[in-house]
């Protein structure tokens, strides 16, 4: 009885859990206000992007390409990426911040865009557009590195290290959330306002979730500001919710500002929230109110109807981001599940010296196994061929084929979770979170009983 | 006829020339807009990639094959269940998808080593399939691994396997069509001609530019299994990868998007003087005069008369149910490439709907010449349908034609699409009218006579009509001449 954390053995990948570094940068940069990112590279890399947010939020997002075609790729494109800067600042006249994010062809061509960013900034800015505020920022996200993990994390370090400006003291907490959805910063916003602390949020995605107003169309579009940026640098402390998508930044704060950080855990179930308020009431000296309290004993006592009776011994199996998978595993511990594997989709090489992993391996009781630069055949070559199994999957929609041919019940978490409906607009961290995912959970299972008239009369009376 | 600046595109003069406005009477060929140029750099695109235009386009709807790509993850990602090209063998292209995982170290020292050990990888996965086509993308064309012979190592050792190669990187072109074009020549160069099938039937065609979008191979395939024609290879939807290494062996190419697999017909009439018939399976008038067309060809027309009587007889009064329903309602188009003038007349013609615009992403000017479009192009707020994935397809056949019609109905009376409309803070609410349906609101404005009509009807499909097709079995019709070698 024990935790392994090994390797995936193959060398290829079959059916891959996360996409490649640019498209993290461009998640991140959808969540700035009057910011439009330019993608270096060609448009495959933009168009199927956007059609992956579309996919999830069910709503448009404006994202441009430098169009990378065979002539830039011989004899370099950096005119290219000049054209389009210009081009976008022509079309968009409210368009402020400009990431400029490259992708593995223009690494590899070697073009300059830093030199371009410098260029742009002596000529063509004071030139064409005096007096218009206009921040160009290169993002290097090539795609043979990491993954779109951690070009989220690179991106947010890069907006925040290219605003951030000491001044006064804001009396404010930056909140780092990591690769979330819009319910989440709703959960997270509610939870801090319970407690009476102002916050920076990167990012403000909530509009993400936007209206059909009977005078148009409005856009899906984040709202952290400029100023929310630079005043980074200025904050009470920083809290970095995930390790791997942001927590490089919260350190960057505090060793360039001085601004105090803590890093994790993810708050996703009771446990983890409890630190989280925790680690706020820390930082900010604000206590944690009955309101608080009484919203917790919801949540426990809905866990309670649940876990023992329908939850115990459950064998789960988990994929995607790793502090994503990480935060499920210890939230399905707490309700008596046991989760047999987690599959991390990158191969950073920190996970292995994660303190929660290291828990993991130390303290689980059952069989476990953890592996790294995972794909879904992980997953489901173990279901297929293997033996392994499982009552419950927890994952994105990339892998709803596993559950779907192998009949296992599954809760769609995670990024994308584009065949479910609505699922962005829905917590999965925080107390709310916690009965959010439990009662996914439960409905899905006893869904499952019925279907497969697996003791499905249980249900009779409850 | 003036060529139309959108406001958008003032501050980018070269872009004028992309949208023309037609007006009454006006002859569309004295101004075509330009398409198929590069794209302007800043642009937020709809394109794709060329890589995509051969690999998620042409190559994937292949139904019995690994298809792996060679770069970074990201790109086998992006094009991995984002179409509906589904297949009768549960699907397996659609559900898996393979990616050489090329990181920095392979960038630096090569990748063919990791390519290698990839295929065994793969083959090793799924042991019952032994096809493989092979991408390359923007990073493996750029640090020059040899893919081809990468493939041939594993084809000599591996003699039960075949591997088809298409070097198509994702910047090798302005947007998806390159891709297109690519892996057509490429089919044809590396495996065309290299499996001799078993021919049953006196007339035999490649069914040519069909990728089965929600099952339209399907249901055309259909159509040809009762006129006694036998089907050798479908490039590509629900194609199996050896019928289409037989493609040379076919009487005829019947070929339904020009667009993306007009090259490889053309190049079989060269080099094996197959004839190309062209033929469109979305409408009653064009689907029948396409059968008929096909009929001909073979002298089988009354085979096809009598598919196209049966099939009207069942399926127009369906239609024109719609039809009375959708007369003057403004629409806007958003196929892929060729289709589109076709649509729009179509659609005019038999739904009695008006097309305001149509719009290209990766067309090119040929493709602005082959139909008239009626009306002033302008975009307006009008209910939106995805023609390139459609809603409950599929659309192509008689059925298929009426389930387009009821998905226009459905967008265009929604009670929801009314509601979206109204200004709580300022309009007048009325308290009397507790809910609406379709129905209500579509049969306002049509006559007694077509709403107590005996002979139209609503659709009466079922919502999966494929699973009867794949259960059909079909009359058989003895071969009358002999084989002749080609």
């Amino acid at each position: 009885m024990h935790c392994a954390v090994k390797e995936k053995e193959r060398a290829g990948v079959i059916n891959p859990i996360l996409t490649c570094q640019p498209c993290g940068a461009q998640y991140a940069s959808i969540g700035i206000e009057d910011c439009i990112g330019i993608v270096h590279g060609g448009q495959g890399c933009v168009m199927f992007v956007r059609l992956l947010f579309s996919q999830h939020f069910k709503e448009s997002f404006d994202i441009a390409s430098s169009s990378l075609h065979e002539d830039g790729a011989v004899f370099g494109a950096t005119h290219r990426v000049e054209e389009a800067v210009d081009v976008l600042l022509m079309r968009y006249p409210d368009v402020k911040v400009i990431p400029i994010i490259t992708t593995c062809s223009t690494e590899v061509i070697g073009d300059d865009i830093d030199g371009v960013v410098l260029k742009l900034n002596n000529e063509l800015l004071p030139e064409k557009y005096a007096g218009r505020e206009v921040h160009l920022i290169p993002v290097h996200t090539p795609s043979f590195k990491g993954s779109m993990v951690s070009g989220y994390d690179v991106a947010v370090k890069d907006f925040v290290s290219y605003f951030a400006k000491k001044g006064e003291p804001n009396g404010k907490l930056n909140l780092i959330t990591g690769w979330v959805n819009p319910g989440d910063v709703a959960a997270l916003k509610h939870l801090l306002a319970q407690m009476q602390v102002e916050a920076t949020v990167l990012f403000e995605i909530e509009d993400f979730d936007s209206p059909l107003m009977p005078s148009g169309r409005e856009v899906s579009h984040g709202s952290t500001t400029i100023e929310d940026l630079r005043g980074t640098a200025n904050a009470l402390g920083t809290i970095a919710l995930n390790r791997y998508e942001g927590g490089q930044t919260a350190e960057y704060l505090e060793s360039e500002f001085e601004v105090p950080a803590i890093i994790g855990p993810t708050p996703i179930g009771i446990r983890n929230t409890d630190i989280f308020l925790q680690s706020v009431k820390k930082m900010t000296g604000k206590e944690i109110p009955q309101s608080l309290v009484r919203e917790r004993g919801i949540a426990i006592d809905a866990l309670t109807d649940l876990t023992h009776m329908f939850f115990a011994d459950k064998k789960v199996a988990i994929y995607g981001n790793a502090d994503l998978v990480i935060g499920l595993a210890e939230f399905c511990i707490d309700l008596e599940m046991k989760p047999v594997l987690l599959l991390l989709g990158d191969d950073n090489t920190k996970y292995p010296n994660d303190p929660r992993i290291k828990a993991l391996e130390e303290k689980v009781d059952f069989n476990m196994e953890i592996i790294m630069n995972a794909d879904l055949w992980e997953l489901e070559n173990r279901i297929k061929n293997e033996g392994l199994e499982l009552d419950l999957i927890l994952g994105h929609s990339k892998g709803r084929f596993v559950s779907i041919d192998n009949n296992i019940p599954m809760v769609r978490v995670g990024f994308p979770t584009y065949d479910r409906a609505g699922l962005y607009r829905h917590p999965v961290v925080g107390y709310q979170g916690a009965v959010w995912l439990a009662e996914q959970m439960a409905n899905t299972l006893f869904t499952d009983m019925e279907y497969k008239k697996n003791k499905e009369w249980i249900l009779n009376v409850w | 006829m003036p060529y139309h600046e959108f406001e958008c595109s003032k501050c980018i003069p070269e872009r004028k020339k992309h949208a023309v406005i037609k007006g009454p009477g006006e002859d569309l060929t004295s101004a075509l807009p330009l398409g198929y140029l590069n794209t302007i750099p800043g642009s937020i695109s709809e394109r794709g990639c060329a890589y995509c235009g051969a690999k998620h386009v042409i190559g994937t709807p292949m139904k019995d094959v690994i298809h792996m790509s060679h770069g970074p993850v990201g790109c086998t990602y992006d094009t991995w269940q984002t179409k509906r090209y589904i297949s009768d063998n549960d699907n397996f292209q659609l559900k898996y998808t393979y990616a050489t995982d090329m990181k920095e170290k392979h960038v630096i020292f090569g990748a063919e080593k990791l390519l290698k050990q990839n295929i065994i990888e793969a083959f090793k996965a799924f042991p019952n399939i032994k096809r493989m086509t092979l991408y390359q993308t923007c990073a493996s064309a750029l640090i020059g691994d040899d893919i081809n012979a990468i493939a041939q190592e594993v084809m000599d050792e591996m003699p039960e396997v075949d591997i088809f190669v298409c070097n198509s990187p994702g910047f090798g072109g302005p947007s998806q069509s390159g891709g297109h074009h690519k892996i057509n020549i490429a089919w044809i160069n590396q495996k065309v001609g290299n499996v001799e099938p078993k021919i049953t039937s006196d007339y035999v065609i490649n069914y040519v530019g069909e990728y089965n979008i929600q099952g339209d191979q399907e249901v055309m395939i259909d159509y040809f299994k009762r006129m006694g024609i036998q089907v050798l290879s479908t490039f590509t939807g629900n194609g199996s990868y050896d019928d289409l290494r037989a493609m040379h062996r076919a009487h005829l190419n019947v070929l339904e998007c020009a667009r993306s697999a007009e090259y490889i017909c053309n190049e079989l009439r060269v080099r094996y003087g197959t004839p190309r018939l062209d033929i469109d399976g979305f409408g009653f008038g064009p689907l029948s005069d396409s059968l008929r067309k096909v009929g001909l060809f073979f002298g089988i027309e009354d085979r096809a008369q009598a598919i196209i009587d049966e099939e009207t007889a069942r399926w127009k009064p369906e239609l024109d149910w719609y039809k009375e329903r959708l007369q003057g309602k403004k629409v806007c188009l958003w196929p892929g490439g060729s289709k589109l003038w076709h649509w729009a007349h179509v659609i005019h013609e038999e739904m009695g709907v008006e097309v305001v615009s149509v719009y290209t992403k990766f067309g090119h000017q040929g493709d602005m010449e082959k139909g008239i479009s009626r009306e002033v192009a302008k975009k307006l707020r009008v209910p939106y349908l995805n023609a390139h994935a459609y809603h409950n397809g599929p659309w192509k056949g008689y059925e298929g034609w009426v389930r387009f019609a009821r998905d226009i109905y459905n967008a265009i009376y929604s009670p929801i699409h009314q509601l979206a409309f109204v200004d709580i803070s300022k309009d007048e609410i009325a308290t009397d009218t507790k809910f609406v349906t379709q129905k209500i609101l579509s049969d306002g404005n049509v006559s007694e006579e077509v709403k107590s009509s005996n002979e139209l009807r609503e659709y009466t499909g079922k919502y999966d009509n494929l699973t009867t097709i794949r259960e059909k079995t079909y009359p058989e019709y003895p071969l009358q001449k002999k084989l002749s070698v080609v």
